[in-house]
């Protein structure tokens, strides 16, 4: 397979110019033909896909490297890096995306008013384009644009459906949104004030020999708490449920799959970029973003078990899940960190193989709550077998994917000799294992009582083959980790090993 | 401290502004303030953008005959410009929102909104 043609240059800008590009055609194919769009879609995504595989070969050979745009090297050009924990959201994107966006064809149409309908598949093209740019971006102005591609078109998907609810919330997710987009890019002015560069591996070189710690500290706790929001780690995610859990079904597996490890991806480039500083916080940055991490895991189940829609159920389920992924790089062991890293792309494939199970439930039956979707289980046999297995998946069970991520992170609690932080990944399971139960057990055994549920069909093909797909891989990817997990940690020794700041 | 303040004039009116557009964002009722306050917010950190690019003595980054160093660097101006652009989708989007839910309420105070919830 080692042909020149892996080693073409170019795959990485095509990989950002292809759903950039193939979005902002939208608007005019579909007066053209309004069939094509949805098609057309599926094409583009399915075509980034394509242009990720050559990328994903050459960063197992050679490991990460980069592209200059312009032809003008680093530090002037801007710069284009594939790295190893860019490469895990990017994964994510391009196995969500084709998935995504065959469901989209039928759901959509019903979910979606018939004139926004090209701009649904728009936004979702530019917000996967966007992440895909975030991603493997090497510059810090173009992090803060990627940034704001994400969550513009974040935003609009959340009120695209038109219920009431979301754009209520669709508004709040903006202003907290802007706000911590606006201290991201403060912290970014502030960094260009002191170093003078904007390139990420520029600015981490010329921190190292500055002597400002407080415009520093500021720098960094700017960059830290408004990566936090977008992540919604606690006490910064009561946002979170309400726009993920009123959004239409893709758009919920879109925003909680993928757009909140934007904000996962945000705290590990700052921690690239402060990696040779000292910075002076009060106690350790870590200890505090530990501690948050615990909270989010608690108290993100804890809301969970008390609630009746089953969309915010999952979303709660999120905050948990965040807390794993930002738990497993604040305790800065070699197997905590790949594990961190390995749930940020696993955990994108479970929660949205489970809202889309529970966005084809809620399009056959029109409920959205435990009570109203009781036996469904029987009228609806695989859809909701393939929400059982990414539930099951989501708890931890071996050898599902959501197994392998979860125990590294406790065995590199262990390995940093914190048990603790262990115990709580194996107490936030047990939490999860309360409320993912209640939701099977609703399903599969209690009687239907609702007509809709009682007549309701088995969701379309176009439905059933993503999810199934999913489902699958939700099942066998903690079989295949490995070879990823291998990767990942001779990734996170290097990088442990160069910076000394957590 | 007081000449410090002083002394960093451009630095010290940025810092006030921007808490002045988080107060509005966080405290304010009505949603159009609370966008208002945003956009305050994101003034304050344009300008200590464009602050950052000054040279003392320079003149404006304008290659041509009669150019002569130095000159303020472009680059922030550059930067505050894409950022501004940004600003005014945020702006478009959050207004259309608040147009909607005014045309579905009939409100946009934000404790009446709630208790319609």
């Amino acid at each position: 397979m080692d042909g020149p043609w892996t080693a073409w240059p170019h795959w990485l800008v095509l990989l950002l110019l292809l759903p950039l590009g193939g979005a902002v055609l939208i608007p005019a194919l579909h007066s053209l033909n309004r069939r094509l769009v949805p098609w057309w879609s599926l094409v583009v995504a399915a075509g980034t896909t394509m242009v990720s595989l050559p990328l994903f070969w050459r960063l197992v050979r050679e490991g990460p490297f980069s592209y200059f745009p312009g032809g003008w090297a680093r530090p002037y050009g801007i710069e284009l890096r594939f790295d190893e924990f860019g490469a895990a959201l990017v994964a994510a994107v391009v196995l969500l995306g084709p998935p995504v966006l065959i469901f989209s064809r039928l759901y959509a149409a019903r979910a979606v008013p018939a004139p926004r309908l090209p701009f649904y598949y728009t936004l979702l093209l530019l917000n996967l384009g966007g992440m895909i740019g975030f991603a493997v971006t090497a510059d810090l102005f173009n992090l803060f644009i990627f940034l704001e591609v994400v969550s513009l078109s974040a935003y609009a998907l959340v009120a695209v459906g038109g219920r009431s609810a979301a754009e209520m919330s669709a508004l709040r997710y903006l202003l907290m949104g802007a706000v911590s987009s606006l201290l991201i890019l403060f912290a970014v002015g502030l960094l260009y004030t002191l170093t003078g560069s904007l390139n990420m591996v520029d600015v981490a070189g010329r921190l190292g020999e500055l002597d400002s710690p407080a415009a520093l500290t500021l720098a960094g706790t700017a960059l830290v708490v408004g990566f936090m929001l977008k992540a919604a780690l606690f006490p910064l995610h009561n946002w979170l449920p309400e726009a993920h859990a009123s959004a239409p079904g893709t758009v919920s597996a879109v925003l909680s799959g993928l757009v909140v490890k934007v904000g996962i991806i945000g705290l590990i480039r700052t921690y690239q970029v402060f990696g040779q500083v000292e910075l002076f916080f009060p106690g350790s940055l870590a200890t505090i973003l530990a501690w948050l991490a615990v909270a989010s895991v608690v108290m993100g189940s804890f809301f969970a078990v008390f609630q009746k829609d089953l969309k915010m159920m999952l979303a709660y389920s999120t905050i948990t899940n965040i807390g794993y992924i930002v738990l497993g790089w604040v305790l800065a062991s070699p197997y905590a960190v790949a594990g961190g890293t390995v749930h940020v792309f696993n955990h994108a494939l479970i929660k949205a193989t489970l809202f889309l199970a529970a966005g084809a439930l809620i399009y056959r039956t029109g409920q959205r709550t435990l009570e109203g979707l009781r036996g469904v289980g029987r009228t609806m046999p695989l859809t909701c077998a393939a929400l059982a297995v990414a539930a099951l998946a989501i708890i931890g069970v071996p050898p599902t994917a959501g197994f392998v991520g979860k125990w590294y992170i406790a065995l590199g609690a262990l390995q940093a000799g914190r048990p603790f932080f262990a115990l709580v990944v194996i107490f936030g399971s047990l939490l999860a294992a309360i409320y993912y139960v209640r939701i099977i057990n609703a399903f599969y055994f209690r009687e239907p009582e609702n007509e809709a549920v009682a007549g309701a069909r088995e969701a379309p093909w176009s439905m059933l083959a993503p999810l199934a797909v999913l489902a699958a891989l939700c099942l066998l990817l903690g079989l295949f980790v490995r070879l990823p997990l291998a990767f990942l940690e001779s990734a996170a020794q290097s990088l442990l090993n160069r910076v000394g700041w957590w | 401290m007081a000449e410090a303040l002083w002394y960093n004039l451009d630095y010290t009116a940025v810092v006030v502004l921007f808490c002045i557009g988080l107060y509005a964002v966080i405290i304010k009722n009505n949603l159009i303030k609370k966008l208002l306050g945003l956009n305050i917010m994101e003034t304050a950190v344009f300008a200590f953008i464009v602050t950052s690019g000054m040279v003392t003595g320079g003149s404006p980054p304008v290659v041509g005959p009669g150019a002569e160093a130095p000159m303020a660097s472009p680059l922030p101006h550059a930067l505050v410009l894409t950022g501004i652009v940004v600003a005014l989708a945020t702006t478009a989007l959050a207004l259309a929102l608040i147009i909607r839910i005014h045309r579905r309420h009939g409100t946009i105070e934000a404790d009446e909104l709630r208790e319609l919830e």
